[in-house]
């Protein structure tokens, strides 16, 4: 993981600018089905890549993240609801995703104090439990209906079937996550995160403020997740607890981070895409079949490459390097 | 002039008191050690200073200012740097970028931080394994690191808690050209060793401690010729 400054290559920017350009025309090429995988890819890509903010750089793990993202679609499919009739649904989005952020804050900063001094296994377990608490409040009291459902209102732009609107939504959120990771990585609260993740006693004692940059960290993940939460909520049409309060998204937010490399840009994306088109084309016909093999290939990672495939592609780099340098 | 004041400073862990009302003065520019037998809470004093530990009694004022039970970051950006009895790089990073965080987040920010860790770099004699992983470093190195990342964060104080521990004679040698290094920069050194060579070399005043209490204060000729203090060190005669 580099946190340090340095410019981002010119060869990265052209990259991006190509992969932006076929990413703007995939949804006027692809069958709805392959457009419905590339929007899971680009959400929970995108979402992996906010729980990296903290994950990636501190070791901090939350297991629970899908706190934030139920509640983000909850409190945009509740307040929907409330809002005048007479207002367009893509007015109603965008006030949704204004009340989600607020209160995503509201929630991080109220459970950040008490979670953000566990460490290790112990913050892991905290933040499951805060997800399920809250999944919990939802089935429990009526007025979230969260045990019978409910539905959102369906957003329709003109010249864009649902599949390729929500594709747009879940890119432009996609882009953002990656725009506030790379920003975070090359700031000095990324450098402190590093640190953190190495050694937090040390990075204290070094001069970082430790609990300010977690605590900021934190807070951008659980607002990230919460719009994600919105968007997908908008894209279902319909939400319960059991679809949006979700262990198995929590999970795998962390799986495809494994898989693709910790604490890189692309790392969790490349993981995403692998997981996502494994389990749904390859396995498609063989549902009971996806939960193995996630926790088979989360096993093999753990044995084999830690750092997941951009470790062993930055290994592999490094050896051929030092083969061209005559080093052993 | 007085850098650091301890006044009546106590620590408390549940029924063993490994500091009790200790009370010294440190003077600018100067190098002092603090020496005394294994568990007599030299560890603990400098948890407390740093600010990892919170006393359970006295003050600490550096530089006239109160920071007794501050914050580590505070303790660091005021102008105390510390280096580590047991050496605790950034593993996965490279030893310029674990002196460059020091520069970066040390008393003067990141201003002139890539001319400041190149300075520590080359006091501390470390340019040749700079892009070395710091997991890869032999004990040797590892101190060195330790000292370079303290010069980095630019302090006034310096506290170097045990450098010279586990070295061999080049080693110790080279440990001990940093420190003078340091000192002759205008930096206040309070070091912890054990190696009573090395603090006879390099310090101008010797504060021992046993037990958590202050025993002896004075120059080292001084001190290590009072009964007290070859007591604590060697037990009473006859016991």
């Amino acid at each position: 993981m580099d946190a340090f400054n340095g410019r981002i290559p010119a060869g990265i920017w052209g990259l991006s600018a190509v992969l932006l350009a076929a990413a703007v025309m995939l949804p006027f090429m692809l069958s709805p089905f392959q457009i419905r995988l590339a929007q899971q890819i680009l959400l929970f890509g995108g979402m992996a890549v906010a729980w990296q903010m903290l994950g990636g750089f501190t070791n901090y793990w939350s297991f629970g993240h899908t706190a934030f993202f139920g509640l983000g679609a909850f409190a945009a499919g509740l307040l929907a609801q409330q809002l005048d009739p007479s207002l367009s649904v893509a007015v109603k989005l965008a006030i949704g995703t204004v009340f989600a952020i607020g209160l995503a804050l509201v929630a991080a900063l109220a459970i950040a104090i008490p979670v953000l001094n566990l460490r290790g296994i112990y913050f892991a377990i905290a933040m499951l439990a805060f997800a399920e608490i809250l999944a919990e409040i939802t089935k429990t009291f009526d007025a979230f209906h969260g045990t019978s459902g409910f539905p959102l209102p369906a957003l329709l732009v003109p010249g864009l079937t649902k599949v390729q609107l929500f594709y747009f939504l879940f890119l432009l959120l996609f882009l953002t996550n990656i725009a506030v990771f790379v920003w975070l990585r090359r700031s000095r609260i990324g450098m402190g995160l590093t640190c953190i993740g190495q050694d937090e006693d040390t990075a204290a004692m070094l001069g970082i403020p430790t609990e300010r940059y977690k605590l900021v960290a934190f807070v951008l993940s659980a607002v990230l997740t919460a719009i994600g939460g919105v968007l997908y909520g908008y894209s279902l049409g319909f939400i319960s607890t059991g679809s949006v309060f979700r262990i198995d998204i929590s999970l795998n937010l962390i799986l495809y981070t494994m898989l693709g490399g910790i604490g890189t840009v692309a790392g969790p994306i490349i993981g995403a895409a692998l997981m996502i088109v494994l389990t749904q084309v390859v396995l498609g016909n063989l549902l009971d079949l996806h939960m193995m093999l996630t926790g088979a290939v989360l096993i093999a990672m753990v044995i084999l490459a830690p750092k997941g495939l951009m470790g062993l592609a930055r290994k592999a780099w490094d050896r051929r390097r030092g083969a061209a340098e005559g080093r052993p | 002039m007085t850098i650091l004041s301890i006044e009546g400073l106590t620590r408390q862990f549940k029924g063993l008191r490994a500091i009790q009302d200790l009370s010294f003065a440190v003077e600018s520019k100067s190098i002092t050690s603090i020496v005394g037998p294994n568990g007599a809470g030299k560890s603990t004093l400098f948890n407390m200073i740093s600010g990892y530990l919170k006393p359970t009694a006295g003050h600490i004022l550096f530089e006239g200012r109160e920071i007794t039970g501050k914050a580590p970051h505070l303790v660091c950006g005021m102008g105390i740097a510390r280096a580590f009895q047991i050496a605790k790089p950034f593993p996965e990073l490279s030893v310029e970028k674990n002196v460059l965080v020091a520069a970066t987040f040390g008393r003067l920010g990141p201003r002139d931080r890539q001319a400041t860790t190149e300075h520590a770099i080359e006091v501390c004699h470390l340019a040749e394994w700079r892009h070395q992983p710091a997991s890869a470093l032999s004990i040797g190195n590892l101190r060195r690191l330790e000292l370079a990342r303290a010069i980095a964060a630019r302090p006034t104080l310096l506290l170097a808690d045990e450098p010279c521990a586990g070295l061999n004679e080049t080693e110790t040698r080279e440990v001990i050209d940093v420190l003078s290094t340091i000192r002759k920069s205008g930096v206040t050194v309070l070091l912890v060793e054990h190696d009573i060579k090395v603090v006879r070399r390099v310090s101008d005043r010797v504060i021992v401690i046993e037990a958590g209490r202050k025993i002896a204060d004075g120059t080292a000729s001084q001190v290590f010729s009072e009964q007290a203090v070859i007591d604590a060190y060697l037990g009473t005669a006859g016991a």
